[in-house]
């Protein structure tokens, strides 16, 4: 088994890493400032979490970091690439990918097509449709379902898990697309403690194995401190610290979430 | 993507203000139609209750002789064919039309406008003609053939089929359209995966309870003596056989709930 998971996922764990730069990146919604030009630098394989407020401004963030989102000025780049230049969306995939709190797969399809899913932007058109019907490359599905622990639910409705097993098939459909930068915004908000601490450990040891850059945004500083290496403090937009996780103080988390210094920043 | 959602909820509160506005068109509309009914006349005409009480005392004596239950049954029989058959070509007409009026497989704006102005259009244009007189210029186009009966229920059904889908296929949740474009899909992978997926449970029991209505329809349509219960109503009718009438509208109903509790069945399968 063991031997026969390494060959078939072989592909999963291509070893690469890859920096993610932003310089003078902001965004602007009409008067709104959310993000405020900040330029930071997250090295290859390094685990990094945003913290701070509601609104401060992670979601927008990350999905400027995965071209979702056009930022109003600056430049994103992904392993010396510029985000904004990239032709097409399957390019992007390629480079990054991204996990979202819920609500993220498609319900009526079962977990191994949502996973598969994940080898869309290589697959024909033709190639896609025969797999809806008929899955193909079973095989890398099933094993990347087994890597995240939840192989016995390849075949039962997405929308019929559990919030940790949609969680973790969410995961896996990232492992087979295979992206170099892995995001997550609020991954495991979702989740009741024990489970949130299981899946953001299975993401954080799949980032380390493949030497994966991981960068997820975060409510809960006790988890955060515990497996991310370097937090990022983002309120009203702006950067407010940035350090290693053991570095950060009590004092400054109390800063960055202090409901008075919001509402007179604001 | 997001240049929308600004824009969206920024033209809220005004989109809002022109529904108000519309609802008042439409209720001052409303009250002006029934002052204009005339209210003097009456509506049933000097022998008419007496025809209504024959009419109803006749459910008490229905004709349950061979002859009119095996015409039933054959009429039957025409009718629900008449139905399948036009609603199966209505799929041909709004699965694709819909599909393409939804706007939703392609980025290009240009492609978009056009291709979903155009089939939008045409599944308007379809759907505002009732089917009794797409019924009518059949009739007199080809003869009294099938052909005519499935052709003008075809139309206006996939008229109304392409609309529903359409807005079906646009209702979708967005979040896991968005990842799936996040793994590199096109709009037509992310409609084959996301979009058809999510609204297909939508889209069927809709189909189901058009069947219903097509049933209904072809029913009326053969009155125009294209067979089917709604001819054999007719003739019974010219008759004053009311009892044979009867029969003929219980077979109808029969029908009709038939076709509610398979629909209802599939529904539940499909939301399991
Ligand atoms: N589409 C949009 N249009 C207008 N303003 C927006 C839009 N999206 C986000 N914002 C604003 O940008 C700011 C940052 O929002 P963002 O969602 O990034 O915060 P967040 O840190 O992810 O918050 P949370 O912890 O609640 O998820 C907020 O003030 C929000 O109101
Ligand atoms: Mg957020």
């Amino acid at each position: 088994m063991a031997l026969l998971r390494t060959r078939e996922i072989e592909h999963l764990y291509s070893t690469a890493s890859c920096a993610v730069v932003l310089s003078e990146v902001s965004k602007q919604y009409g008067q709104k400032e959310a993000i405020a030009p900040l330029s930071l630098t997250i090295n290859p394989g390094e685990r990094v979490a945003f913290l701070g407020p509601s609104g401060g401004g992670k979601t927008t963030l990350l999905r400027i970091l995965s071209g979702q989102l056009e930022s109003s000025t600056g430049t994103v780049l992904l392993c010396d690439r510029d985000l904004a230049k990239m032709p097409t969306g399957r390019e992007v995939s390629q480079l990054v990918g991204m996990i979202h709190q819920q609500f993220d797969l498609v319900p009526n399809l079962s977990a191994l097509q949502n996973v598969l899913a994940g080898q869309l932007g290589e697959w024909s058109l033709l190639k896609s449709l025969v797999s809806l019907v008929w899955p193909l490359n079973r095989c890398i599905g099933l094993s990347a379902l087994a890597r995240v622990g939840v192989e016995g639910i390849a075949y039962q409705r997405a929308g019929s898990l559990s919030g940790g097993e949609q969680q973790r098939v969410a995961i896996a459909r990232l492992l087979v697309q295979n992206p170099q930068v892995i995001l997550a915004d609020e991954p495991v908000s979702s989740l009741d403690p024990a489970r949130a601490g299981e899946v953001l450990q299975l993401l954080v040891s799949i980032a380390d194995e493949a030497g994966k850059t991981l960068v997820a945004s975060m409510h809960s500083v006790e988890l955060a401190r515990e497996h991310f290496s370097r937090l990022i403090g983002l309120r009203n937009g702006a950067v407010i610290f940035d350090l290693p996780s053991h570095e950060v103080t009590e004092d400054m988390l109390h800063d960055l979430y202090d409901l008075k210094g919001l509402r007179a920043e604001a | 993507m997001t240049s929308m959602t600004s824009r969206d909820s920024a033209q809220k509160p005004r989109l809002l203000e022109s529904r108000r506005v519309l609802t008042l068109i439409l209720l001052a509309a409303f009250a002006w139609s029934l002052l204009n009914l005339d209210w003097t006349e009456g509506f049933i005409h000097s022998g008419g209750i007496s025809a209504m009480g024959e009419f109803a005392s006749a459910l008490f004596s229905l004709d349950l002789s061979a002859d009119t239950l095996s015409a039933a049954v054959s009429a039957s029989w025409t009718t629900v064919a008449y139905a399948v058959a036009g609603l199966t070509l209505a799929l041909f007409i709004g699965i694709p039309l819909g599909a393409i009026g939804s706007g939703v497989l392609t980025k290009s704006p240009w492609v978009r406008a056009t291709g979903a102005g155009g089939s939008r259009f045409s599944l308007a244009f379809f759907r505002s003609i009732h089917e009794l007189v797409w019924a009518w210029l059949f009739v007199a186009a080809i003869g009294l053939s099938p052909m005519a009966a499935v052709l003008a229920l075809a139309i206006p059904y996939g008229g109304i089929l392409g609309r529903i889908y359409a807005e079906l296929l646009q209702d979708v949740p967005e979040a896991p359209l968005q990842s799936l474009r996040s793994t590199g899909a096109s709009e037509w992978r992310v409609f084959w995966y996301g979009r058809l997926p999510m609204a297909l449970p939508d889209m069927l029991s809709y189909t189901f309870y058009r069947l219903e209505c097509g049933i209904r329809s072809a029913a009326i349509m053969s009155f125009v003596g294209l067979g089917g219960l709604g001819h054999e109503v007719r003739i019974a009718l010219d008759d004053l056989a009311y009892q044979q009438v009867w029969t003929y509208l219980l077979f109808l109903i029969g029908l009709v709930v038939i076709v509610d509790i398979w629909s209802t069945m599939v529904r539940r399968r499909l939301s399991e």
